[in-house]
């Protein structure tokens, strides 16, 4: 009878290490396929609006494919299609940026070439150079789909105020100084919201000649070009003292930066992405915006996302329709029209709704995104993203806290960098 | 020795009431059918729980830290290397052990003084007695995002915190952005979360008996003598509870890093399970996360056995007759 009441208990044991085993697995295997593609991106709500109100306009042309559409915060996104892509339960069309290599290297994404073969999309027509950032070893991963060049924004009432004219792209790194020096009130008022961030000191690395990695492959960030521009980037604040420090930041607010702090109408220039003007269409601020500045030659980062497929996807031709409708014209004309982003289309980029869109203040340079668009460089988008931006953070915290010296700091990411690339 | 004074006898005296050893046991393994029925019944909610999410995933990330997996593709067999890179390699993961000692060894102690402090100064019979400890316990409910905004602002280099520091002359530091002082700031936050101990330290010392406080009062001990010689011994065990509990979480610290520093400047907030959650999902190194996770778990496993090999002489149990 004890044996009996043991050998009871071992197999209860076992049957509910195996409904445990069982649980787990039908986790797993939960897919679509009643021909619903499931779509996920990042963002705000006015991204899931303007995503949502194009896939109406898919469906509404396309009566039997259905698109279920999430939006996962931006914090939480790699993390949440990395899982689900683990799981065997990948999204069919996924949003990517940057980090897009980090699935197309371990060949997470299915190559669109045959796909856009077949069905004549030309993407030089349709892209321009920007068709071809998404490819890797020789083959397209996505498709582009918002694109647009880091511009300046600068606040035209406090030009008016120092005397100073407009910022344009003619302007070299040695005039904007000038003009931030002129703009600058100690302690209230600032030139230049800063360039901290890999976009805007690394334009500045390209404007100088300079390359992050190299065309080799090797990384590059330890040339006397990119030293120069990190050098110059963290001397504006602390040295010329024209862009607020860390601690200044700080004591304006938390998560205080230069968007908010020039929405603010704390800084005259500020350099960032298109998703600014949101919020400075709803500020008091008098605002315009201007392609990049120069130095011995052009260059500006851009900012932008495509349309990937994953390799989970059960239907990739119906997905791949479903893309090329999105970035086509119509589709990408809502982008536009909820001031969401630019699109990558080029025909709608340089059609009279983007140039002079209904919510634009009177006179808004919308043509600066164009003109940018002509020097954009190529950022290295390589599959170890995430850890060449943490070599950077990993040394340079204290320097743009507190300034120092960029040659030291920099042989210390290069070293890193090396033993990340190998 | 109480608990076999308690069921022994009656068991002898079912048997004897029988009369015969044959049907007592018949009794008996029926009862005991049913019973066993009902523990796996009512256990097997947890047991399934255990076993699926936690005992197996257990498993399979001990073989996982054996291996290089990018959770995409087929995992790769690398025997000990991840290990070895943690430990002979990799500087970042000795700066973030370092780290993670420097906050839990400080902050747990000191989050312990302040608990027994609050709640003996709770436990007197003050006005608005309840309205405090309703306050002290308040930092405990608010969500820790709302906390650590609260706290970028309260750390800021000319906040709240720093013109107090004023007020006794004292230059305070950049506190967040500066790689010495950004570790005291992390302590200062999670001593202001103290009241969750305190709470259970007051209603520890509601429960010691009173004649213990008069025949000591009788004696003519002080009030001081009164704590140490009575009210100590006798939070002990929930004094011992806490620090268990406070070294184990301390040392898992994760939030307050991820919202506030992200590990900055220079990696000097830098913790394990921040830096786990960096190698597993920004780096897609899970192999190495793996192994990071394992030596974590050494880590608690020793200070926690510590804890308790030294317990025996400190802590107090009244029902341990010595």
């Amino acid at each position: 009878m004890v044996d009996k009441s043991r050998w009871r208990g071992r197999a209860g044991l076992a049957v509910t290490a195996m409904l445990g085993v069982a649980a787990l697995t039908a986790c797993g295997s939960g897919g679509s396929d009643d021909g619903t593609l499931k779509m996920v991106v990042w963002g705000s709500d006015v991204d899931k609006a303007t995503y949502q109100a194009r896939i109406d306009l898919f469906e509404a042309q396309n009566p039997d494919v259905k698109i279920n559409l999430q939006l996962i915060p931006g914090d939480q996104y790699e993390q949440k299609v990395q899982t689900m892509i683990a799981g065997g339960d990948g999204p069919d069309i996924m949003q990517v940026a940057e980090g897009v290599n980090s699935y197309s290297s371990k060949s997470q994404l299915v190559p669109l070439d045959e796909f856009i073969d077949s069905s004549g999309l030309d993407m030089e027509q349709r892209f321009g150079p920007v068709g071809e950032l998404y490819t890797y070893e020789g083959e397209t991963y996505a498709i582009p789909d918002r694109s647009g060049a880091m511009i300046v924004y600068y606040n035209k009432d406090l030009f008016d105020a120092a005397g100073v004219e407009y910022p344009t792209a003619e302007w070299t790194q040695e005039d904007a100084q000038a003009a931030m020096e002129e703009l600058t009130i100690p302690g209230e008022q600032w030139g230049y919201g800063g360039a901290g961030w890999w976009a805007q000191w690394w334009s500045f690395a390209y404007q100088n000649g300079g390359q992050i990695i190299d065309d080799g492959g090797r990384a590059a960030v330890d040339s006397p070009e990119v030293v120069e521009a990190l050098q110059w980037a963290n001397d504006l604040a602390h040295v010329h003292g024209v862009v607020p420090t860390a601690e200044e930041y700080a004591d304006m607010g938390p998560d205080m930066g230069g968007d908010p702090a020039f929405a603010a109408g704390r800084l005259g220039m500020n350099t960032t992405g298109f998703w600014a003007i949101g919020s400075l269409i709803e500020s008091d601020v008098n605002w315009d915006i201007a392609p990049m500045w120069q130095g011995e030659e052009q260059a500006v980062s851009a900012f932008g996302s495509g349309l990937a497929i994953s390799r989970d996807s059960e239907n990739p031709e119906e997905a791949f329709a479903a893309i090329e409708f999105l970035t086509d014209a119509e589709a990408q004309q809502i982008i536009i029209e909820n001031a969401q982003d630019v699109p990558a289309n080029l025909e709608v980029q340089q059609s009279e709704a983007f140039l002079s869109p209904e919510w634009a203040p009177e006179g808004l340079n919308m043509a600066a995104f164009g003109e940018s668009s002509a020097f954009i460089f190529q950022a290295p988008l390589i599959p170890e993203w995430n850890e060449m931006q943490a070599a950077f953070d990993d040394n340079l915290g204290t320097f743009w806290n507190e300034g120092g010296d960029a040659r030291t700091e920099l042989d210390k990411v290069q070293a890193q960098l090396e033993s990340i690339l190998q | 020795m109480s608990n076999l004074v308690d069921e022994a006898p009656g068991a002898e005296r079912v048997a004897l009431r029988a009369g015969g050893r044959r049907t007592v046991r018949h009794r008996m393994s029926r009862r005991g059918k049913k019973e066993a029925f009902y523990f796996w019944l009512f256990i097997s909610p947890w047991l399934i729980g255990f076993v699926g999410f936690l005992l197996g995933p257990m498993i399979a990330s001990v073989y996982i830290s054996l291996t290089e997996w990018d959770s995409f593709t087929p995992p790769e067999w690398v025997g000990l290397a991840n290990y070895r890179k943690a430990l002979t390699q990799d500087p970042v993961f000795w700066k973030a052990l370092g780290n993670t000692f420097y906050y839990a060894l400080i902050s747990v102690p000191l989050g312990l003084v302040i608990g027994v402090w609050l709640a003996n100064l709770l436990n007197k019979r003050v006005r608005g007695r309840k309205l405090f400890r309703t306050f002290i316990y308040l930092p405990t409910l608010v969500p820790l995002v709302a906390t650590a905004m609260v706290f970028k602002m309260v750390l800021a280099p000319s906040g709240p915190l720093n013109d107090l520091l004023g007020w006794f002359g004292i230059d305070g530091p950049a506190w967040l952005l500066d790689a010495t002082w950004v570790k005291p700031a992390l302590i200062v936050l999670s001593a202001w979360g103290a009241g969750a101990a305190t709470v259970l330290l007051l209603s520890a010392m509601n429960g010691i008996p009173k004649e213990l406080y008069e025949a000591a009062e009788i004696d003519g001990a002080s009030a001081w003598r009164q704590f140490w010689s009575v009210t100590f011994p006798q939070i002990t065990p929930v004094i011992f509870f806490n620090l268990i509990m406070g070294l184990i979480g301390s040392f898992q610290i994760f939030s307050q890093v991820y919202i506030l520093t992200s590990g900055g400047p220079d990696n000097a907030s830098q913790m394990m399970v921040p830096l786990l959650f960096r190698e597993a999902f920004s780096f897609y190194h899970f192999g190495y996360a793996s192994a990071i996770a394992w030596l974590l778990f050494v880590v608690i496993m020793v200070f926690t056995l510590i804890a308790f090999r030294t317990a025996r002489k400190w802590v107090f149990y009244e029902t341990e007759v010595r």
